[in-house]
């Protein structure tokens, strides 16, 4: 079992944890050095903050998806939750405001510890609702949470169109938020998401090792009947994992409303779900349930947005737009390495008869195309990038056939 | 006359335990041979092993006297072999016809299904078993007896003349049960062999024409029918040498601790109706009572009800310490004394992610908080005395609990329920794919509990076990109580006829 510093005692980090912390070593001495500009080392107080701020967002929302991943579950619905949980809090800040502020400058004290306090209780109420799902209506975690990822956002959208026409006679879409407190938040974003994240780390370091309810939950994850047989119920147990999945999410969502100064449903914080599973996947939880750890999660959170960061620096394109792949790629490569040793053992081989011949051409033509794209803006390869694209695709293409070969002299 | 079939010493091993060692029998063309054991007697793996699902085998088989080397289930069907398996492989969203045609689907010249020609082969194949249903119907909606008859269909079209059923009859009404063995009939007419595994004697001695008996994985006898008795197959399926191990002698009975009087639990969606039915019984403190029957026959649905872990459907009084008690969670269960110890120790019992301790103090973690928080010293602390007196042996309590023999982690499941302080443990089939030396070390394990006051429920598929361990030996037969015995009165011969509804009082 790897229940890493579970156990209380010897602080010893396990193999996947210091894989990771390799990796990311790696990657920020690489990207320093490659980065024509070396901003890493020239402009490193800039660097550090836009990481940090965008670690401790995922890694928030990641630490949440790892205990239900930990407790054998899954929650897709975090990025909903994240755009539900800004919402109530803008539209509570405006019902506690003066009517004429539309921009919400000034608010009293109980209206901001209120619409805190809302966003808060939003996500236990969406935890709550996730529970009785699963547990009485006997929904699939994917399919209840996959209703909320769709009607969340939704319902955040509707809410808002409600509440700006009752309150200010004209709907929108969205709700400034000019409050001197979120300006602060703001303003103070890194050093603050940053220290919530530790915080909120150590604390859900504590319950999944040091209580009975993450004893609890690990042994849900592991193996859900035996715990019920050995008189657990499991119910309550989920109870609190899907309770804190949705609440982190909803922490999320005060923070992001606060960095961009507007809660718009429509469109904050998509996708982010997919990203907090991978950074707990990445991290080493199974999706089995059972396995896992608060380390490697952050570990995880902090790699993807080091590699995320990395390539947008070298390839000079948005890095939101690389993003999706560079997720994908990881979460593929590294749930690949941790099962490396059984792909390999019982005789199977990486590319068998014509399904793996087939797959070949495939990786080969988007490993070309990725040197096309990538390189366009770099510098050095100005003008010459189809010829890049044409090298790294065939290259490929001999390597996996050769590969290939190999592995037809090897089993037969 | 060559043999159909032909085994020649084979012989299987899992993980070091043996499963079958140097069978050697034959089977006729055109005979319906029935194979007899008891569980785990190796009926299943024997014949995984002619249906190709196991090809790792010792010794050799042959098909028409040509020696066989199946790779997979497909050169098994090549060879003319088909198994109806207890549970069966039917894709219930499929119609009846694409099931039947699965994998070899008939197409039109443009390469499209045929949906109209396998309808009208499959529905030919149906009406000449007796089961004229639209194959249009989706194989998920028909009955577990046309089920079976879907399967057997299957195993027509695809021109197979050995075909092995697996208890076929364990989920059918009577008159379905009469409809099969029409069919039966009728296949043998058209020279298909039969191989049936059963256990049920009326079965036995009306279907088959001749009879082995397999023992611990042995080949015991194979038989003519009209040569043999019930009486006779009943005592080479138990006939083994009783373990010597006696360990009921002296144990002082104590204040009754337990009552289940005409507990009934039903099973709406199976054609008996009920998984228990009008079931009483007695449990005191110091005494062990067992409970003989075989597969389904509903010892653990008894022990799960018993705990709470069933549906709360049943019907009946359940009265622990004389009061009436109707748990609705096993934590109900745990804490009004009563532990369980449940059968498939992987499946229900065990945690592989976790570590030897943690998997035993599962069910005492509350003394292992100090101040809110679990503590390591504590947590092995509340686990060293389980550990001592069931004698785990492990290099440590943080050792991986997947690298224990199956012994020892039964050992260190029954030590997680010594944390809950139990006055009743309900102990399902425990030493199951437990080697013999093991067995040994838990019974008397669960002696020693048993003296120390314990109330003691204890299944097992293995008569001796019951015999060497228990105090009285109740006999469950599809859901009924059908015989009690006081040790004095205890034989496996009795014991197993009327577990297999043999000359069971009906």
């Amino acid at each position: 079992m790897n229940l890493s510093g579970t156990s209380g005692g010897g602080w010893r980090l396990p193999r996947h944890e210091l894989a990771l912390l390799g990796a990311i070593v790696l990657v920020f001495v690489g990207t320093g050095w490659l980065d024509p500009n070396h901003t890493y080392f020239a402009n490193w107080a800039e660097s550090r903050d836009i990481i940090l701020r965008n670690t401790a967002l995922l890694g928030i929302i990641a630490l949440g998806a790892a205990v239900v991943i930990i407790a054998g579950g899954i929650d897709l619905s975090a990025g909903s939750m994240v755009a539900f949980s800004a919402t109530t809090c803008a539209l509570l800040l405006a019902l506690f405001s003066d009517v004429d502020d539309k921009r919400l400058v000034t608010v009293p004290p109980l209206g901001i510890a209120a619409a805190i306090g809302g966003a808060m209780l939003s996500g236990l109420l969406v935890g709550t609702l996730h529970t009785w799902l699963i547990t009485s209506i006997r929904l699939p975690p994917f399919v209840a949470t996959l209703a909320t990822l769709v009607g969340l956002r939704s319902f955040a959208r509707a809410m808002c169109l409600f509440v700006t026409k009752e309150r200010w006679g004209s709907e929108s879409q969205q709700i400034n938020v000019n409050t001197p407190f979120f300006g602060w938040l703001k303003e103070h974003n890194v050093s603050i998401s940053t220290g919530t994240f530790l915080v909120l780390a150590v604390v859900t370091w504590l319950i999944l090792s040091r209580t009975v309810l993450g004893r609890h939950l690990y042994a849900l994850g592991g193996n859900e009947q035996a715990t019920r047989l050995s008189g657990i119920r499991t119910e309550n147990v989920k109870w609190f994992a899907y309770c804190y999945g949705s609440l982190t999410a909803a922490l999320a969502g005060v923070f992001l409303m606060a960095d961009s100064s507007v809660a718009q449903p429509g469109n904050l914080a998509r996708g982010y779900e997919l990203n907090a599973i991978a950074a707990a996947v990445v991290g080493g939880c199974s999706l089995q349930g059972g396995i896992g750890t608060v380390t490697g999660t952050v570990l995880g959170a902090l790699f993807l947005r080091l590699v995320i960061d990395a390539v947008s620096k070298l390839i000079k394109a948005s890095a939101d737009v690389y993003e999706g792949m560079i997720v994908g790629i990881i979460v593929a490569l590294a749930v690949t390495l941790t099962q490396f040793s059984q792909l390999t053992k019982a005789g199977r081989t990486l590319f068998p008869g014509y399904r793996g011949l087939a797959a070949i051409p495939t990786i080969a033509t988007f490993a070309g195309l990725l040197a096309v794209m990538g390189s366009a803006n770099v510098e050095a390869f100005r003008g010459r990038t189809g010829l890049l694209g044409l090298a790294v695709g065939g290259g490929v293409l001999l390597l996996l056939f050769a590969i290939r070969g190999a592995e037809g002299r090897g089993t037969s | 006359m060559t043999p159909i079939i032909a085994f020649r010493g084979v012989g299987k091993r899992f993980a070091g335990v043996v499963a079958l060692a140097d069978v050697a029998f034959e089977i006729m063309p055109g005979e319906c041979h029935a194979i007899c054991g008891e569980n785990g007697a190796g009926k299943s793996t024997l014949m995984k092993i002619l249906s190709g699902v196991i090809n790792d085998y010792d010794g050799e088989i042959a098909i028409r006297g040509v020696p066989a080397a199946f790779r997979g289930t497909r050169d098994a069907e090549a060879a003319g072999i088909a198994i109806i398996h207890q549970e069966l492989n039917l894709v219930e969203q499929l119609s009846a016809a694409a099931n039947i045609f699965l994998g070899r689907e008939k197409r039109t010249p443009l390469g499209l299904l045929d949906n109209a020609a396998m309808e009208r082969e499959a529905g030919a194949l149906l009406a000449q078993l007796e089961c004229p249903l639209d194959p249009r119907i989706p194989a998920g909606a028909l009955r577990v007896g046309d089920q079976q008859l879907l399967e057997i269909a299957k195993a027509l079209s695809l021109e197979s003349d050995i075909l092995i059923m697996d208890e076929p009859t364990s989920a059918l009404t009577e008159t379905e049960v009469a409809r099969l063995d029409r069919v039966i009939a009728r296949l043998r007419q058209r020279g298909v062999t039969i191989l049936l595994i059963t256990h049920k004697m009326d079965e036995v001695f009306r279907l088959a024409d001749r009879i082995t008996v397999l023992r611990d994985g042995r080949h015991v006898k194979s038989v003519d029918r009209g040569t043999t008795t019930p009486r006779e197959i009943t005592g080479w399926m138990v006939g083994r040498e009783i373990a010597d191990h006696d360990f009921h002698g002296k144990r002082a009975r104590g204040a009754r601790l337990l009552e289940v009087r005409g507990l009934t639990l039903p099973w709406p969606e199976h054609p008996r109706g009920y998984r228990l039915k009008d079931v009483s019984l007695d449990l005191h403190a110091g005494e062990i009572v067992g409970i003989a029957g075989l597969m389904g026959a509903g010892r653990t649905e008894l022990l799960e009800t018993i705990f709470g872990a069933a549906e709360p459907t049943w019907t009946g009084e359940i009265l622990f310490d004389g009061r009436p008690v109707r748990f609705t969670h096993p934590k109900d269960a745990c804490d009004a004394g009563i532990a369980m110890v449940t059968e498939d120790r992987k499946r229900l019992g065990l945690f592989p992610d976790l570590d030897v301790a943690a998997n035993v103090s599962l069910c005492g973690l509350r003394d292992a908080v100090r101040g809110g928080l679990l503590s390591r010293t504590r947590e092995e602390a509340v686990v060293a005395g389980p550990l001592r007196e069931t004698a785990v042996k492990t290099s440590g309590p943080h050792a991986a609990i997947t690298g224990l023999s199956g012994g020892n982690q039964q050992k260190c499941i029954i030590g997680r329920w010594l944390l809950v302080k139990p006055r009743v443990l309900l102990l399902d089939d425990p030493t199951r794919g437990i080697d013999v030396g093991a067995k040994a070390e838990l019974y008397q394990l669960i002696d020693r509990l048993c003296r120390n006051g314990l109330g003691v429920i204890l299944t097992s598929s293995e008569l001796p076990e019951l015999l060497a361990l228990a105090d009285r030996i109740l006999v469950l037969a599809e859901g009924r109580l059908t015989a009690a015995f006081s040790r004095a009165e205890a034989t496996e011969q009795a014991i197993m006829e009327a577990a297999t509804g043999g000359q069971a009082p009906r």
